[in-house]
């Protein structure tokens, strides 16, 4: 009996959240529900087939498995006569049709994976992360939405000498992923925005515990207080005298028309600058190639609200970060 | 640092010139050969070309410095009847018109040529010697057929040599060759045959040696006559150089690094006097120039801008020359491609790394000149200095598709199981495309094309054709009777196996004649044993003398098609045998579902190894099998997968394939996935490519991946691709060329989704395959991209 977990998809050659050449784990869940998320089948610890309209060529293999009696168009209503559920609510995930589609136009959007068969695909990939000083990133969905998981994977992995990564919300009790935040390399945590209330309005929660979590962030690692320097001002390593903690990066998606403002990028950078002055930071801009995925899902893709800001105007928010004594991140 | 005037202008001329072919060399050698009846084809071969050096047009372009010309023309292609002419007779009228590659001729010449050259060469040409003597059941599987072809070694001089720079023609001179010669010769007996015919030999490099030195004499005399009337006193003093450089070069060793680079120019332009030669290779560059520049830098006489210029001027030499070519031959090698191979970087014989300036003054001369030619090599090995490893990563994202990347150990490997001695072995250099090789070898390394395909189609179908129907291979039972995967792959071998045998044949049989009439004093003066044991080429005068290469096409096609038969007959029993032969003889049409069902079997260049394990043991025989054959000389044949565009033509002479693949649709070429089946991701293609035991296939192994060009965008970028790059070569591959994607392409894409499913393109922080994307994302990509190419 393995240990299991929910999986969005195993990334290998994923190349901007880490160093070098990585694979990354997309864990399934989410506490947040960013309005911009580009991820939607992520939301829930779900198993979820999506279809994908566009590489269908109709042939019906699938209609002919479905023990649901799910069409082909898994956005209709079914055939078998449940009136008003859609071919995305009826199904149970069983995966008859993904055998059987040609085009892989049905997918598994979600499944239950055993940790033995993450760290064998891992495995596959050992010496192009040794090459390029890459390793493992868990994100999401919410990597810390499964603990045991996260726990158990960053402990196997750890063992065996991979360099390991996580991509979070932030929001989560810490105390219940130190362990597995004490074996990264390296941290992103998201900072979404500074208001408390805009923060609910756009991702559903508020950001005190995500503002209060970026804080615990420096006691990671280090015996002291976290004032320690893992870095010297000549930019070469300084042995702390216990473990050195993991490097941090507070990320922005910046969401034309939610927190592109200068004030709220200005104030996230000395919450940063204040509270962790040895992370750095990295902004991104935001894009709505998740569109797919809405439809994939059934799922109504409703981002009108949002842009996406232009490398210039990108550019002189990093500048405001660089202002306020924080360095830049760049893993393009 | 910007590209100079005088480089800019001669790269204009270039891009827009076509080539035109000048008779002069042929009819100089015809000439020649109808005042020497009687005498031994190597002294005849040696006075053609001595007297065609006498003869030559002598020209100097305007803004030339490294001056020399195969003919008339700034752009020259030269014809070689005594090789072939047939061809040239029924083709030379569509020259200028025809859509690939075309040459200028004029109606005039096209009359000379017909009227003074060919008739002379009827019934004397290696061509027709080759016909004669081949049996009917030989012709009928392996001329002009697609499913074996060695017509590169009877219709073509041979090329495949490597110029040894370092021991002989660099520190010796054609001064110095002819000196050696005339001592070995006073030392023999012409009363002993062996003597007499090493006399013989000895007699041939003096001609070779004396045609070389009045090359360089009569530019030297034709730039000091333009010199004495030149207005422009800038120019007057480049040519009064020239003069200077030319009454020395080739006929002395250079002193400095600007007489190198001319020498190195004169005794490439002798080789393609001498045989108009496919894959004749400059070798190490960086390693023989290097010195001269160094000295020259110490001495102040040289900086890095003028040495840059020079080596530029030279690329652009290199390109000049166009190779004359069949309209069959222009579908394999497109875009008049002689695969000039110059090798940079790697490691020294002592094992140390080997990078220096002139290294990546090479890279910048082809990121600048953005030539055909050379055909820039590159030699990685594990400890390769990041800055080198940078300037290559750099260059393959300009999308030129330059340089072809090599794994330093493997080549090593490669020539270590053909029995080189160490210090030989690390000196390996690249011949033609992806061929490890050594300034020490006489080796037909691009011998037979041999269709891992073709076999399959005959075992399934008689022996015959599937598209014209006729039996020319060994007949089989009816396919739909087969019974099990292992009578499958039984019938494969013995189709396999007598497409070999022919390959043998023909070429043993092409090696006596080139042994009668393919003499070939000028390469052998370029190679240190040749002069030692006082035997030509063709006499095995060489110190590596390794078989004939044969090299396999359609790898992956095969194997997939195995692994459909396997999975969908004996395993998943959703289909059988007879119903997959029905649907590829009628060209799956009326079986659109089956051919679904076998596009989703799995395919190799997905790290699968239901599939890859079916490739490596086909590869595997394949090279069990060829080695088993000796040749002439008593050396045994060797595999490789390389091939560059043989894949078409290879293509499309079959039939379709059961892994869903259609009739005359193209094949695949070495070790690289079937295009569009590799649909995870470029690393898995690299770990599928990297299971084939390349160290076996010492004629090299080739593969070729796409990769969106923003991929390699960024620094980071790169050095994640230099990565993959070492990664492939720790696993064992010895090639891979990343070809960076154009727009074009992805329009292509948007239109042909199904020919491009392997195509990655970056999103968003990660990679995802082209096709699955909507039409609005795929747009949005490809605007991105137009805002991010060079």
């Amino acid at each position: 009996m393995g240990v299991k977990g929910y999986i969005m998809q195993l990334q290998p050659f994923s190349v901007n959240d880490g160093e070098g050449i990585r694979t990354n784990i997309f864990m399934a869940g989410c506490p947040l529900r960013c309005r911009w998320c580009s991820n939607p089948e992520g939301f829930m610890q779900k198993e979820v087939i999506g279809w994908y309209r566009r590489r269908c060529i109709g042939c019906g293999a699938c209609a002919s498995v479905c023990p649901q009696g799910i069409g082909i168009d898994m956005d209709s209503a079914c055939i078998a006569g449940h009136s008003g559920l859609t071919g995305h609510e009826m199904c149970i995930a069983c995966s008859a049709c993904v055998k059987v589609c040609p085009e892989n136009a049905r997918t598994r959007m979600v499944t239950i994976m055993d940790a033995e068969d993450i760290i064998h695909e891992i495995h596959r990939h050992r010496v192009f992360y040794s090459y390029s000083g890459g390793g493992v990133t868990f994100t999401g969905g919410e990597a810390t939405m499964q603990p045991e998981f996260l726990d158990y994977l960053s402990h196997e992995l750890y063992g065996m000498g991979y360099s390991l990564a996580i991509e979070s919300c932030g929001y989560f009790d810490f105390e219940q992923v130190r362990e597995s935040l004490e074996r990264m390399d390296l941290i992103f945590m998201d900072l979404k925005h500074m208001d408390p209330a805009e923060h609910q309005k756009y991702t559903g929660v508020s950001n005190e515990k995500i503002l209060d979590n970026i804080q615990k962030l420096a006691t990671l690692g280090t015996t002291g207080s976290g004032s320690e320097s893992k870095r010297g001002s000549s930019g070469l390593e300084i042995k702390s005298e216990g473990k050195e903690g993991p490097e941090i990066v507070i990320r922005i998606p910046v969401i034309g028309g939610v927190n592109n403002s200068e004030e709220n990028i200005a104030a996230s950078a000395a919450f940063v600058h204040e509270y962790l002055p040895h992370a750095r930071m990295e902004l991104l801009p935001y894009h709505r190639l998740g569109a797919v995925k809405y439809e994939a899902i059934g799922k109504p893709f409703d981002q009108d609200d949002f842009y996406t800001l232009d490398a210039e105007e990108m550019d002189r928010l990093r500048e405001i970060v660089r202002e306020q004594g924080v360095s830049l991140a760049d893993y393009r | 640092m910007a590209i100079t005037e005088r480089v800019e202008k001669i790269r204009e001329n270039y891009v827009n010139t076509k080539p035109h072919i000048s008779y002069e060399r042929a009819w100089s050698w015809t000439k020649s050969f109808q005042r020497t009846e009687g005498q031994p084809h190597l002294i005849r071969t040696a006075q053609a070309f001595y007297d065609t050096c006498c003869e030559l047009p002598v020209n100097i372009w305007e803004g030339e410095l490294i001056v020399g010309t195969s003919g008339e023309y700034r752009k020259c292609a030269i014809l070689t009847p005594e090789f072939g002419w047939l061809w040239i007779n029924d083709e030379i009228d569509t020259f200028p018109e025809r859509g690939q590659d075309p040459y200028d001729v004029t109606p005039e010449q096209t009359e000379f040529i017909r009227k003074n050259i060919f008739p002379y060469w009827k019934g004397r040409s290696v061509e027709e010697a080759f016909l004669a003597r081949t049996s009917e059941a030989t012709k009928k599987i392996g001329v002009d057929t697609g499913f074996l072809d060695t017509d590169s070694k009877w219709r073509n001089g041979i090329g495949e040599i490597s110029a040894d720079y370092v021991d002989v023609l660099l520190p010796k001179g054609y001064g110095g060759i002819r000196r050696e010669a005339e001592a070995y010769m006073a030392d023999l007996d012409e009363t002993i045959p062996e003597e007499k015919a090493k006399i013989e030999f000895y007699k041939s490099m003096v001609l070779i040696a004396d045609g070389m030195t009045t090359l360089g004499r009569r530019y030297s005399a034709k730039a000091a006559e333009m010199a004495e009337t030149e207005a422009d006193p800038q120019r007057k003093k480049e040519l009064e150089e020239i003069a200077d450089v030319c009454s020395r070069i080739p006929e002395q060793p250079p002193e400095t690094f600007r007489e190198a680079v001319q020498f190195v120019w004169f005794v490439q332009l002798g080789g393609i006097i001498a045989e108009n030669p496919l894959a004749w290779n400059p070798g190490r560059f960086d390693q023989y120039m290097y010195p001269y520049y160094k000295a020259d830098e110490e001495a102040g006489i040289i900086d890095y801008d003028t040495a840059l210029e020079l080596v530029e001027c030279l690329w652009l030499k290199y390109s000049e020359w166009a190779w004359t070519i069949s309209k069959n031959t222009a579908s394999f090698f497109a875009g008049y491609t002689n695969f000039e191979n110059l090798t940079i970087g790697g490691r020294k014989v002592d094992g140390s790394d080997a990078t220096n300036t002139v290294s990546y003054m090479a890279i910048q001369a082809t990121r600048e000149c953005m030539t055909h030619q050379p055909t820039l090599s590159c030699r990685i090995h594990p400890d390769c200095p990041p800055e080198f490893m940078e300037a290559v990563t750099e260059l393959v994202s300009t999308g030129c598709g330059f340089p072809a990347i090599h794994g330093d150990r493997t080549g090593y490997q490669m020539l270590s199981n053909l029995g080189y001695k160490p210090e030989d072995a690390r000196d390996w250099n690249n011949c033609g495309c992806v061929v490890p090789h050594s300034r020490k070898t006489f080796e037909w390394t691009s011998a037979a094309s041999i269709s891992f395909a073709a076999a399959l189609e005959f075992a399934l179908n008689q022996g015959r054709s599937r598209l014209s129907g006729e039996q020319v291979s060994l007949p089989e039972k009816d396919p739909k009777t087969f019974a099990s995967m292992d009578e499958i792959i039984e019938a494969w071998k013995k189709q396999f196996r007598y497409l070999v045998r022919h390959g043998v044949i023909s070429l043993v049989t092409a090696q006596e004649i080139h042994k009668e009439i393919g003499h070939r004093p000028f390469m052998s003066a370029c190679n240190e044993y040749c002069m030692k044991n006082g035997k030509d080429l063709v006499d095995g005068g060489a110190k590596y003398n390794i078989g004939p290469v044969f090299t396999g096409v359609g790898l992956s096609v095969t194997a997939n098609s195995l692994a459909v038969i396997k999975k969908l007959v004996f395993e998943d029993k959703v289909t059988t045998l007879a119903e997959i032969i029905d649907a590829i003889d009628n060209n799956w049409e009326g079986y659109e579902q089956l051919r679904e069902l076998a596009l989703a079997c799995p395919k190799y260049g997905n790290d699968d190894d239901y599939v890859d394990s079916i490739a490596r043991d086909l590869a595997d025989f394949f090279y069990e099998e060829v080695t088993q054959y000796d040749d002439l000389y008593g050396n045994h044949f060797v595999t490789a997968f390389m091939g560059i565009s043989n894949y078409l033509p290879t293509g499309k002479v079959l039939g379709a394939t059961p892994e869903g693949r259609h009739a005359k649709d193209p094949i695949n070429e070495g070790v690289s996935p079937y295009t569009g089946s590799d649909t995870s991701t470029c690393l898995a293609a690299l770990r599928s490519a990297a299971k084939m035991n390349h160290d076996i296939h010492s004629g090299g192994t080739l593969l070729n991946l796409r990769l969106n060009h923003d991929l390699v965008a960024t620094r980071r970028g790169r050095a994640n691709l230099g990565a993959m790059l070492q990664s492939y070569f720790a696993l064992g591959g010895f090639h891979v060329q990343f070809n960076t994607i154009s727009n074009e392409v992805l329009a292509d894409a948007q239109l042909h989704p199904e020919k491009y499913r392997s195509l990655l393109v970056r999103v968003a922080g990660y990679s995802a395959q082209f096709t699955n994307l909507s039409r609005e994302m795929q747009d949005s990509i490809m605007a991105r991209n137009a805002h991010t190419e060079f």
